[in-house]
């Protein structure tokens, strides 16, 4: 025990006490915010696409598209107040703003009026002011050879921002058996966006038209345009309150739990190669060698095992400490606002998924540490260990993907099946634990789970111990892996 | 209470169907410093790795201090592996505090002996620094003194001296030489004939997996035939004068003299050599009778094709 204590004393402190250990953690916290906000910032920073149209029809379908996309933006400028209310003020109270919103049914002249009613202040502000992705403007000439030098960049349109390239050029025709032809010219053979958007307003158009000429006044177009079904979700589990509809809170769990696997998995991915390389070094080192003179080969699995997850409750205390701190604080003020904010925040701490996120981890961490462990001990170098890490690698990445589309189908019988497969439990379980599986299912795949656990950490240590004494290398397990191909 | 810090009883040892070590028994008397000898592939590591239980013998039994080895047993044994290392990137005071703790030393008393380790190996002004900052005979010191901070009564160093300089080479048989005398029990193996002939009060010599000695030094060197060489101008009647002492070769020809080894045979005598060849009137220009060495002696007793990397004094190291 003495000797376990240290050893994992010792690997604990050689990681916390590193510059590198506290960089990674403020990393994660960044990284993840960054993926978060990259679709946004993808978005944000594309330049804007400018681009012409020429109407050849003569029924003023130019207009027509300019009208369309200044209608678009209000739908945008709209749904984001309505948003920012609803979080912030919950669902009356976005109502209410929208009503002031939609005095201008045709544009955003009531913004600052709606703003002020929700009183959003400086966050409010900023709506509608934001960089427009697509601007139509005049076209610098009517014909494409005339174009063409605008679209390739020789020659530049003059717009508020400066001179800037036309993106595209659209070409509005008279068509037989067709309302119009659109012609699209652009040296970006990729983004449809600008093709898209004005297809989509002449498609309207075209639409509200033919309504039009069967009958239909602009009134009653409107009206039919708005017809949709009203959904009402009743949650229907056992337990729920007859009637109860399903709220973003009774959703959160299933998300949460999803959050908690991947973070499961980013867990045991870094800690388990921190035993890789920490292995490898004291292999490489001579290390071991010293380290066998002055404890057994279970004292130091388990040091090594128990220092590495230190490391892991260290990350999950400092993460929890902070991403908790801010939930309570930022949960306690939005919950003054709204209290559906405190009930899906309470679904973060929810001590039933917290344990089984400790289970779990536990028992994934023991599997993949321990096959990490023995690896390391049979390699001198990284370079020998990336030779044997490539099935480990895949064996922990195939869980992720189904864990990307377990929200949608977590009833799929593929992945109530894979979560069977031990090496996937502790990730997929943890995933479909708020879907309620049948207790024998819940019991019986951790059951096998455990029973892999104790099988691959007695694996793990034999082969440790033969890869610590230099009686087995890289090249022993592929030689039993020619030698079983061969006997196959 | 056993007389013997290590006793091996006909230990062997294979490695997938080829044998390693083959029917090994020999004692370490407490107090004594043993060297273990052998070539390279002689089954030493294999030897000592069972001997304290790291890896389990195919057949015949270890005992340390008269028991099978426990992690008691281990605690008083210091062991300083062939293959080496410590972590580059701990301060030097903080390798040897750990592994002494390791060894069951408080943490403060660790700290004090690393100290006075430290100074006695000239190390104290790299106490504070990383061991990847010290150059290899500094962190080959550090290594040896992680083996002996927790004092222990067993001292086993595999090739202890390899890596050292001549100074350094010095100072480890020095400390060698008081942990005897302080009445610890020392193994050491090393390919170097000239340190275990100073230093050891019996040898254990390996070949092959097999024990081929197990005695004092002086009996090894016993085992070698002595030998004299000589010279004289050519025309004296050495071949006719030496013939009943033993075998003659001619070592060396010029013009003034010739010069020539005897190998005595067995109770023959350099001072009966002498006064054969001054009464048969041979005008001697040399006669220097040789001590033979433990070197010698490993040549003999484990045949000059075995030899391998076995040499008679060390290569000056780096430091």
């Amino acid at each position: 025990m003495r000797a376990s204590y240290l050893i994992a004393r010792r690997e604990y402190l050689s990681y916390i006490a590193t510059w590198g250990f506290w960089l990674s953690i403020l990393a994660v916290p960044v990284f993840a915010a960054i993926g978060g906000a990259l679709p946004g910032l993808i978005q944000n920073s594309q330049p804007t696409r400018y681009f012409a149209v020429i109407d050849e029809t003569g029924r003023g379908l130019d207009q027509v598209v300019e009208q369309g996309l200044e209608a678009q933006r209000r739908e945008a400028v709209r749904d984001q107040l309505e948003g920012m209310v609803e979080v912030m003020r919950g669902e009356a109270a976005a109502q209410e703003v929208l009503a002031v919103f939609d005095q201008d049914p045709d544009g955003v002249s009531y913004l600052d009026e709606a703003v002020e009613a929700a009183g959003l202040g400086e966050a409010g502000a900023a709506l509608g002011s934001e960089r427009r992705e697509r601007v139509m403007v005049d076209p610098p000439a009517r014909d494409m050879a005339q174009l063409r030098p605008y679209l390739t960049g020789e020659r530049m349109i003059e717009t508020p921002a400066g001179e800037r390239a036309l993106f595209a050029a659209l070409i509005l025709r008279n068509a037989p058996g067709a309302p119009v032809a659109i012609e699209y010219h652009s040296t970006n053979v990729t983004s449809d966006s600008v093709k898209n958007a004005v297809r989509d307003i002449l498609r309207s158009h075209f639409r509200e038209q033919a309504f039009m000429e069967r009958g239909l006044s602009p009134a009653d177009l409107n009206a039919v345009m708005a017809i949709s079904p009203d959904v009402i979700e009743i949650d229907a589990r056992p337990g729920a309150e007859a009637g109860a509809e399903i709220t973003r809170a009774d959703r959160a769990p299933f998300i949460v739990a999803i959050a908690f696997a991947f973070v499961l998995w980013l867990a045991v991915f870094s800690v388990a190669n921190m035993l890789l390389t920490s292995l490898v070094e004291e292999k490489g080192g001579k290390i071991i060698e010293l380290l066998l003179s002055t404890a057994r080969f279970h004292e130091i699995l388990i040091g090594k095992l128990a220092g590495v997850a230190g490391v892991s409750v260290t990350l999950f205390a400092i993460w929890g400490a902070v991403g908790g701190g801010l939930a309570l604080l930022g949960g306690a003020v939005l919950a003054g606002m709204n209290p559906a904010i405190a009930e899906l925040l309470a679904s973060l701490f929810d001590p039933g998924l917290i344990l089984a996120a400790m289970f779990f981890f536990t028992a994934g961490y023991l599997m993949y540490g321990a096959i990490f462990l023995a690896m390391g001990s049979l390699c001198d170098t990284l370079q020998d260990a990336q030779t044997l890490m490539g099935p480990v690698i895949w064996t922990l990445l195939l869980p992720m993907f189904f864990l990307v589309f377990s929200f949608e189908a977590t009833d799929s019988v593929l992945l109530r099946a894979a979560s069977w497969f031990p090496l996937w439990t502790p990730f997929l379980m943890m995933a479909r634990l708020p879907t309620e599986p049948p207790l024998w299912e819940l019991a019986g795949a951790s059951g096998l789970m455990i029973v892999t656990t104790v099988l691959v950490v007695w694996g793990a240590a034999a082969v440790f111990r033969q890869g610590a004494l230099r009686q087995a290398d890289a090249d022993s397990v592929r030689r039993f892996f020619r030698l079983k191909k061969k006997g196959a | 209470m056993s007389e013997y810090a290590l006793e091996l009883d006909g230990l062997s040892k294979d490695f997938g169907g080829k044998p390693a070590v083959r029917n090994v028994s020999w004692r370490a008397r407490k107090g004594d410093i043993t060297g273990f000898l052998g070539p390279n592939g002689a089954g030493k590591t294999t030897t000592l790795r069972m001997a304290l239980g790291v890896i389990t013998p195919d057949s015949g039994t270890a005992r340390l201090f008269g028991r099978a080895p426990d992690a008691a047993g281990m605690d008083q044994v210091g062991f300083l592996p062939e293959e080496r290392g410590v972590y580059r990137k701990m301060k030097a005071e903080d390798v040897i505090v750990f592994f002494a703790r390791l060894k069951g030393v408080p943490a403060g008393e660790a700290r004090r002996r690393a100290h006075v380790l430290l100074e006695r190996f000239g190390l104290a002004d790299a106490a504070k620094k990383k061991v990847k900052e010290l150059s290899k005979g500094m962190a080959q010191k550090v290594q040896i003194i992680s083996a002996i901070v927790h004092e222990p009564d067993f001292i086993i160093l595999d090739e202890p001296f390899s890596g050292l300089d001549p100074v350094n080479q010095q100072l480890l048989e020095d400390i060698i030489r008081e942990q005897a005398e302080a009445g610890r029990t020392v193994l050491f193996s090393t390919h170097v004939m000239e340190h275990a002939e100073r230093l050891c009060d019996r040898i254990v010599l390996m070949a092959r997996g097999e024990k081929v000695f197990d005695g004092s030094v002086e009996e090894a060197i016993g085992r070698v035939p002595r030998q004299v060489v000589l010279a004289a101008p050519p025309g004296e009647p050495m071949a006719e004068t030496l013939a009943p002492f033993g075998a003659l070769e001619t070592l060396e020809e010029r013009e003034a003299e010739t010069v020539w080894r005897l190998t005595l045979k067995a109770g023959a005598d350099a001072q009966a050599v002498l006064r054969a060849l001054v009464e048969a009137g041979v005008k001697l220009t040399r006669f220097e009778p040789r001590r033979p060495h433990l070197h010698d002696a490993f040549v003999a007793l484990v045949g000059e094709e075995n030899v391998g990397d076995v040499t008679d004094r060390e290569p000056v190291s780096e430091a």
